[in-house]
């Protein structure tokens, strides 16, 4: 086994010598999870819109429902998106599994709700005046939800991060429906989990700070835009 | 006076107490309605169901002489009623966002709605505020705003909710100036207040709202005359 600290140098050459492996994963990972969190959150937010301003049956089980289902564990997700997906499954004909497509869906029932979650409680949060104000200035539903959208928005934008944050880390879903094929469909945790397994520590540890990078990127961001979310009067 | 809009039988349960039972009351136009009751007599929910914004358990509306039900009467209201909170929100954009917003949604030109809320911003002498953001305001310079943000699209009827609550006497007789501005300019106003002596200088008919059911008052009009603030 190498030592810690070459492995670790030779994780920092990697990095900055553009080794075209790490390059593709890196890139993979960042595709998969924009295209996941970018489907998910629109559909997300009006799920929530509708949960936090309208008033019919279940409403308080939905939103019960969608809390709980934040701490689902990703190998759940992802073994539920398998089994929908491998041959014998009832969507087997689409041929989706150990594709960029399978792990998309996986990440965005992994996301979904988390971002249905938090943005309900920006909606919830926001000035009933909001809606009252674009409606009776003459703005049709469509356009006072926008409107809506946009005095919260720092509160969705740090939802949107959290959700991003969630998926770009996990390695249960991404393992199971997407395979862990290099080159293809190989992204930074899966990554990890392998190299670490087959004692190739150095892509591991450059993988990580890419990870780690990103986790405080992502942190800082929230903090910046939870800070900013405060409505005032 | 015609009768612009006349509300029927208008009835509301809130959490299982009858909060409004009004067997009629109609707005004429160019007239100026003050609306009294002590705090949770229900005038806010009435301006709001009156605005299309909450639904009554039961209502018959009759607008401009024709009779529409509560969903048509709700679009029909919201192009010709417009209803101010008690603190009225402002979007967090510049003030003149904030103006020209009703009007980017009648799509208007661009070159019509700039002439429109020039016009606004010099009617509520706010021309120097116009590229600042309306959350950065006082409150007496979010109520012009928010005036200006109404008159600009022409309502026949405004609803204001005690509009001058919190507001230092500068603030409050410059938002009275801006009621009877709208007044003259032939919008018909309810004006909602928990004390009517404030708004007596400008109000045709009181109305007082209590249990639910709306008592004409007589307007004693020798000591309202004695509050009228200078014009101008």
């Amino acid at each position: 086994m190498e030592s810690l600290s070459a492995a670790t140098a030779e994780s920092f050459r990697l990095l900055f010598s553009g080794d075209a492996a790490l390059w593709v994963i890196i890139f993979t990972s960042f595709s998969v999870s924009v295209r996941a969190i970018l489907i998910a959150a629109p559909f997300a937010f009006v799920v929530a819109f509708l949960m936090a301003h309208l008033r019919y049956p279940g409403r308080r089980a939905m939103i019960a429902g969608f809390s709980a289902m934040q701490s689902i564990p990703a190998v759940v997700v992802g073994l539920t998106v398998y089994l929908v997906f491998s041959r014998s499954g009832p969507l087997g004909d689409l041929q989706l599994l150990f594709t960029h497509s399978a792990m998309i869906i996986g990440q965005i029932l992994l996301s979904f709700p988390l971002l249905v979650a938090l943005s309900h409680a920006a909606f919830q949060a926001a000035d009933r005046r909001v809606w009252e104000t674009s409606v009776t200035l003459g703005a049709k539903p469509v356009r006072a939800f926008l409107t809506l959208i946009h005095e919260i928005r720092f509160g969705l934008v740090a939802t949107f991060i959290a959700g991003f944050g969630r998926i770009i880390a996990e390695v249960g879903c991404s393992m199971m429906v997407g395979g862990n094929i290099l080159g293809y469909t190989r992204n930074i945790p899966t990554a990890i989990a392998l190299e670490t397994t087959r004692g190739a520590f150095a892509q591991a540890i450059a993988l990580g700070m890419v990870l780690l990078a990103m986790a405080l990127l992502l942190n800082g961001l929230l903090a910046f835009f939870q800070g900013r979310g405060v409505m005032s009067s | 006076m015609s009768t612009i809009i006349h509300y029927n039988a208008l009835r509301k349960t809130v959490h299982d107490r009858l909060l409004l039972d009004i067997d009629t009351l109609e707005i004429q136009e160019q007239a100026c309605v003050a609306l009294s009751g002590r705090n949770g007599a229900g005038k806010s929910t009435l301006m709001r169901i009156m605005a299309g914004l909450e639904m009554p358990d039961s209502v018959t509306v009759t607008l401009d002489g024709k009779t529409l039900p509560w969903h048509r009467a709700c679009q029909k209201m919201r192009s010709h009623v417009i209803y101010l909170h008690q603190q009225p929100y402002l979007f967090d954009r510049s003030v003149t966002d904030n103006i020209a917003y009703g009007l980017r949604r009648r799509k208007l030109s661009i070159r019509e709605i700039s002439r429109k809320v020039s016009e606004a911003l010099d009617w509520a002498g706010i021309g120097h505020l116009q590229l600042r953001n309306a959350r950065e305001l006082s409150g007496g310079e979010r109520q012009r705003v928010a005036f200006a943000r109404a008159r600009i699209l022409s309502p026949r009827i405004l609803l204001l909710d005690e509009p001058t609550t919190n507001m230092d006497s500068e603030a409050r007789n410059q938002t009275y100036r801006m009621i009877r501005q709208l007044k003259e300019d032939g919008v018909s106003i309810l004006l909602a207040t928990h004390e009517f002596c404030t708004v007596a200088h400008l109000c045709d008919v009181h109305l007082s709202l209590e249990s639910g059911h709306l008592r004409p008052q007589v307007i004693d009009t020798a000591s309202a005359e004695r509050k009228i603030i200078p014009y101008g």
